[in-house]
């Protein structure tokens, strides 16, 4: 599914990351973890092609492919999905035209036709359903006025409607009250499936109760310093950081 | 995102084409004998040369004016045709088999059908090709509801009461420079009169048609609306590439009498000129509207063509509780510059008027907003308030607000407020991630950005302005 | 050529120049010659006629010996413990002003330092020959204030520059260059007002600023005359990289009053803050024209003036943004807003926004309108007569910005002043400034 190999990336002259290595199989959830500045949110920006990041070293291989062949758009289309840490908002632009414009040209992309518009107003309602926003939301502008929480189940619902094969959290539990937290877990969970990874980007251990990794990493310095099974989350919760950045320099 | 949206394809003018066809075009220069030929040439009564005459000697002693915040070469006004009109046009056909095929083809590849069956559902057209209306569709099933729909040349025979009374009283003779000049030459233009208590049974429009080299368009449109009664009108307008520039000098004349309704919705694709900014139309139009009591007027624009716009859709809102509205998109790209607005002249008592103004420029484009909310000392409880947003994409271009906020009255309240921002690299990223190439991704956020004035658009025309707007940022986007 | 134009060139040759600036005022004296005199069709001056400035007799300058004005200065001054410098009619009161600072100097007593830095800042921020009030402040040119602060030094102590118009006919043309280096601070106080409400002269004055690179001022003008006054003003600010400044201006009405901010972001990082209150009434006029420029990426600019306008009063305000190509990352904020409390008043207000760069956040709001009824209904409802209601309103609209004068004595000043100004009894203030609340 995903393979990376020593990846070195920097934003604005700063390098962030410094030789990441991991490696991500269909079904697998991994948990990143690490203190604030370690690099995770940059992972994810890296990996879905944001400008700014730059790719100083190594390299990327989604579904067999070069990722950093791909232009953002490519590599959502080919099934790489991230849910942002702040999403932006989009004035005017309501959610479901834009929506319907994501899911048709991920449709095009493997060769299917566009749904109509009923049929897109069917599986979208579902979806909003599942992660518990009204439908009104769908008629919103993008996240526009959304509160922080409306904002992170819309991630999720666009996730649902977009069948990503690799799904990137990033901090998508940071500002969730505990109900809201349930609601998305529940939603991600609800989508775990043998062919569908997740890289779940988080500061908190709480969210790992939720969602359950299959390996938690470590992330300090740029680097994965250390890689455990869910215990290490708890190990982390009890002891902090500190005694791994050590190892990291 | 500069570098992705600059790749993207160039689309050409899809308006663009000319129509080969013989038509009958004064030589350029501007004088007296010229007035009295088109004067001759429509069979005016006196009054009318005489007014033109009038005007003309006005407009002499005027000068261009230079506050707008617009640069072009000095126009010579004596290198201009001031009229121009197909040779088939000499007897104005009394039906539409009897139209020029060639001219029937324009108008269809210009996607405006004009057989009746084919038509728009709902949409009555008056078609105006270089000076002269060509035809006017579905006019006996508005007669029926006593609704009169034609060209002004013919109202001027037919209906020289009407005429008489209401041309010029809005915008007299002397108002500005180019109003003046058009009150001189006009050749053609609708005339609209809806009478008392009539709901207009359907939309009407006009389609504007530049076709002759170095010919000017002075049009004129005058709706009268009496009491009670409504009326929506749309204008549309296009033109040939070519690379010198061509004059469009209009004057539209609003009337709303008491308790009347006049929705009048603009879309604008004059040729802009090319990427290097050669050619395009001049468009100098004077729009003003007059609402007596409980009156409303509305104007909606999209403008997306012309290499020069200077533009100023008014409401001169005199009875009491009246209403005015203008709600306008302008998009510039390339060379094109605009200067556009609008004035709302509070006169009667809790006057009411909106303002929605939403500019965007892109490539090496200016666009620039002017407004005036003028309140009276009578106009007791007056309200306004005005929003003006722009939007840049691309740093070789401006975007420019000037308001004029004039207040004489205590009970008046006035609100205005204005932003601008750009197409931000977050709302690109977040659109792209989700699987959208930045072409979409822009248009989609372009037509968010604008969605308050499109939904004042009647719906056929809404989607089209949306495509409109696609089609005038395709390589501009940077 | 206006008999005002002629009137300002005699004057000329009645002053006494210092030479070693005797060139900027010979170029500025043809320049104001040369000017085409504003008409209503000058868009700077269009609801602003100089009609009656033109029929003014110029009269000649302060020249007397200052009268002694020791009461009436103990009565108006603002108590700041300052530099202070006294003029009355454009002339210095030796008696009244303090010692100064090295760092503060008359042109006319500055050393061969000093001329220098005035020689290299002085009419240099915007291109005089465009600007017909500047142009005739460099004609006028024969002596003014200078302060300097030199590199990572702070001014102790501020600086009062106060001037006073007598009932005298004269002419008074002030002048200060404020010249801040890097790192250094300032705080500075331009105070006019009437010693009497008989007002025959015509004052034009110009303050041009220099903030250097990290540099801070606060800067305060204040321009509280009689209502007969005719002036016209300008202040003039560069900011150089990481420059900050914290301007408040007010003023009453007079019969003509003018004022002009021109201010530049020249240097990257640079942030200003403006705000401004205007109160004309009877038949006075004020007129504020703010410029700001954004010429350079990453700076920021946050103006709001306010201003109540009642009897037959009128007020303008043009307030203009302009961001420059290379202007990127900028955020600018512009807000004006009216109170228009009779039927006789007027308002025209002009916020202007010119922008050329895509990566900005720029926006600017205008109101007029009277007071909000709603709340006058409340306050009403709790027993208050309705034009008791509608002054603690009033008040309450321009006490919004006096609330945030960073400096607490020119706080303490004002406020009370433009209280008595709506009717309203301080007392309750000063009750809590005695019971020792910070009013600040």
């Amino acid at each position: 599914m995903l393979r990376i190999t020593d990846l070195f990336a920097r934003v604005e002259e700063k390098e962030i990351l410094k030789g990441l290595n991991l490696t991500v199989k269909p079904g697998e959830v991994h948990a990143i973890m690490g203190p604030n500045g370690a690099g995770k949110s940059t992972l994810g920006n890296v990996l879905s092609g944001r400008e700014g990041y730059e790719v100083t070293g190594g390299k990327v291989e989604f579904n067999g492919k070069d990722l950093f062949d791909l232009e953002i758009e490519e590599r959502a289309r080919e099934g790489l999905f991230l849910a942002f840490q702040y999403p932006v908002e989009i004035p005017g632009v309501s959610n479901m035209e834009f929506l319907k414009a994501a899911v048709d040209a991920k449709r095009k992309h493997k060769g299917d036709s566009e749904l109509s518009a009923v049929e897109f107003m069917k599986v979208a309602r579902e979806a909003s359903k599942r992660v518990s926003l009204d439908q009104a939301f769908l008629k919103r502008g993008v996240n526009e006025g959304f509160s922080g929480g409306e904002k992170k189940r819309n991630e999720i619902m666009q996730m649902m409607l977009l069948e990503p094969s690799l799904c990137i959290l990033d901090e998508t539990d940071s500002g969730l009250d505990i109900d809201a937290l349930q609601v998305v877990a529940n939603g991600v969970n609800a989508m775990r499936s043998p062919e569908r990874s997740f890289i779940v980007v988080t500061h908190y251990q709480r969210l790992l109760d939720y969602i359950v990794p299959d390996y938690v990493h470590v992330l300090a310095n740029g680097k994965i310093v250390k890689t455990g099974d869910k215990s290490l989350a708890l190990e982390l919760e009890e002891k902090g950081y500190a005694w791994l950045e050590d190892e990291a320099v | 995102m500069s570098e992705q949206v600059e790749h993207l394809i160039k689309k050409e003018y899809a308006a663009g084409f000319h129509t080969n066809i013989v038509s009958e075009t004064l030589p350029p220069g501007l004088n007296e004998d010229v007035i009295r030929f088109i004067s001759a040439k429509k069979s005016e009564p006196e009054w009318l040369l005489d007014w033109r005459l009038k005007a003309y000697k006005a407009w002499q002693e005027m000068s261009e004016p230079t506050w707008a915040h617009v640069n072009y070469d000095e126009i010579d006004f004596q290198a201009v045709s001031y009229y121009s009109a197909p040779k088939s046009m000499d007897e104005k056909p009394k039906s539409l088999d009897e139209v020029d095929p060639e001219l029937l083809r324009t108008y269809e590849k210009l996607g405006i059908p004009l057989h009746e069956q084919a038509a728009l559902a709902g949409v009555a057209m008056d078609v105006v090709f270089d000076s002269v209306s060509v035809v006017t569709t579905f006019r006996e099933k508005l007669l029926e509801a006593g609704v009169i729909f034609c060209s002004i040349s013919e109202a001027v025979q037919k209906y020289p009461e009407l005429i008489k009374k209401y041309l010029g009283s809005v915008v007299p003779q002397k108002d500005n420079f180019y109003a003046a000049l058009n009150s001189a030459v006009f050749s053609d233009g609708s005339f609209v009169y809806i009478p008392k208590g009539v709901r207009c049974p359907m939309e009407l429009s006009t389609y504007f048609r530049i076709n002759e080299q170095n010919t000017g368009q002075f049009e004129r449109t005058l709706i009268v609306a009496e009491e009670g009664s409504y009326v929506s009108y749309l204008e549309g307008c296009t033109a040939p590439m070519r690379d010198e520039n061509q004059l469009h000098a209009a004057v539209v004349e609003l009337v709303a009498l008491d308790n009347a309704e006049i929705k009048y919705s603009t879309v604008q694709n004059w040729y802009p000129g090319n990427e290097e900014g050669k050619g395009g139309i001049y468009n100098f139009v004077t729009k003003r509207g007059v609402c007596h009591t409980n009156a409303k007027i509305s104007w909606t624009q999209v403008e997306t063509g012309s290499a020069v716009t200077w533009k100023y859709p008014s409401c001169v809102l005199r009875g009491d509780n009246s209403v005015g509205e203008f709600y306008s998109v302008a998009l510039t790209n390339n060379y094109q510059q605009a200067d556009t607005g609008t004035k709302m002249i509070h006169i009667g008592k809790n006057t009411r008027s909106t303002i929605i103004s939403k500019g965007i420029s892109a490539g090496k484009s200016s666009n620039a907003y002017r407004g005036l909310v003028r309140i009276n000392p009578g106009a007791e409880g007056a309200r306004n308030y005005t929003q003006c947003d722009s939007l840049l994409i691309g740093d070789k271009c401006g975007a420019h607000t000037f308001p004029y906020i004039e207040s004489k009255n205590p009970t008046a309240v006035i609100e205005h407020e204005a932003t601008t921002s750009k197409v931000s690299e977050d709302q690109m990223f977040l659109c792209q991630q989700r699987g959208l190439d930045a072409e979409k991704a822009v248009s989609m956020i372009v037509n968010g950005f604008c969605r308050e004035v499109f939904k004042e658009l009647p719906m056929e025309f809404a989607v089209e302005a949306g495509k409109l707007l696609e089609v005038s940022l395709e390589g501009s986007v940077g | 050529m206006t008999d005002f134009q002629h009137q300002a060139i005699r004057l000329t040759s009645m002053q006494r120049p210092e030479t070693w600036l005797e060139s900027l005022r010979t170029k500025a004296a043809d320049d104001w010659l040369a000017q085409p005199w504003p008409t209503r069709k000058t868009e700077h001056w269009k609801y602003t006629p100089l009609q009656n400035l033109q029929k003014t007799i110029l009269h000649a300058w302060g020249r007397e010996e200052v009268p002694l004005l020791d009461t009436l200065l103990e009565n108006n001054l603002a108590p700041l413990n300052a530099y202070r410098l006294i003029f009355i009619d454009g002339v210095f009161d030796p008696f009244n002003s303090s010692k100064l600072p090295a760092e503060v100097v008359q042109f006319s007593k500055a050393n061969e330092d000093q001329q220098a830095v005035v020689l290299k800042y002085l009419g240099t921020i915007i291109e005089g020959e465009r600007h017909l009030f500047a142009t005739l402040s460099n004609a006028w040119l024969d002596d003014g204030v200078l302060i300097h602060v030199p590199r990572n030094q702070k001014l102790d102590k501020p600086v009062y520059i106060v001037n006073v118009s007598t009932a005298a006919p004269v002419t008074t043309n002030q002048r200060v260059l404020i010249v801040l280096e890097e790192n250094s601070s300032a705080e500075i106080v331009e105070h006019y007002f009437s010693a009497d409400p008989v007002q025959q002269g015509f004052v034009n004055s110009l303050t041009e600023i220099h903030i250097g690179d990290n540099a801070s001022l606060q800067h305060y003008r204040l321009n509280l005359e009689e209502e007969q006054a005719q002036h016209i003003g300008a202040v003039h600010v560069d900011l150089q990289r990481n420059a900050r400044l914290r301007g408040f201006a007010i003023a009453l009405g007079a019969s003509l009053m003018r004022i002009d901010y021109q201010l530049n972001h020249r240097g990257q990082g640079g942030e200003l803050d403006l705000q401004g209150v205007y109160v004309p009434r009877n038949n006075q006029l004020v007129d504020y024209h703010t410029n700001i420029c954004h010429w350079v990426p990453h700076c920021r600019s946050n103006e709001a003036f306010r201003g109540i306008v009642g009897d037959s009063a009128q007020a303008i305000f043009n307030g203009r943004i302009y961001i420059h190509q290379h202007a990127q990352k900028t955020l600018a904020e512009l807000s004006n807003k009216n109170l228009l409390t009779s039927s006789k008043a007027e308002v025209n207000t002009k916020p202007e926004l010119e922008i050329y760069a895509d990566d900005v956040r720029c926006a600017h709001g205008a109101t007029v309108s009277q007071l909000n009824t709603n709340a006058r209904y409340y306050l009403q409802s709790r027993g208050l007569s309705r034009s008791e209601a509608e002054v603690m309103l009033s008040f309450g609209f321009i006490n919004e910005l006096l609330e945030q004068i960073a400096q607490p004595v020119v706080h303490d000043y004002l406020q009370p002043r433009l209280a008595a100004l709506f009717g309203r009894d301080n007392s309750l203030n000063e009750a809590s400034s005695l019971l020792g609340d910070s009013n600040g």
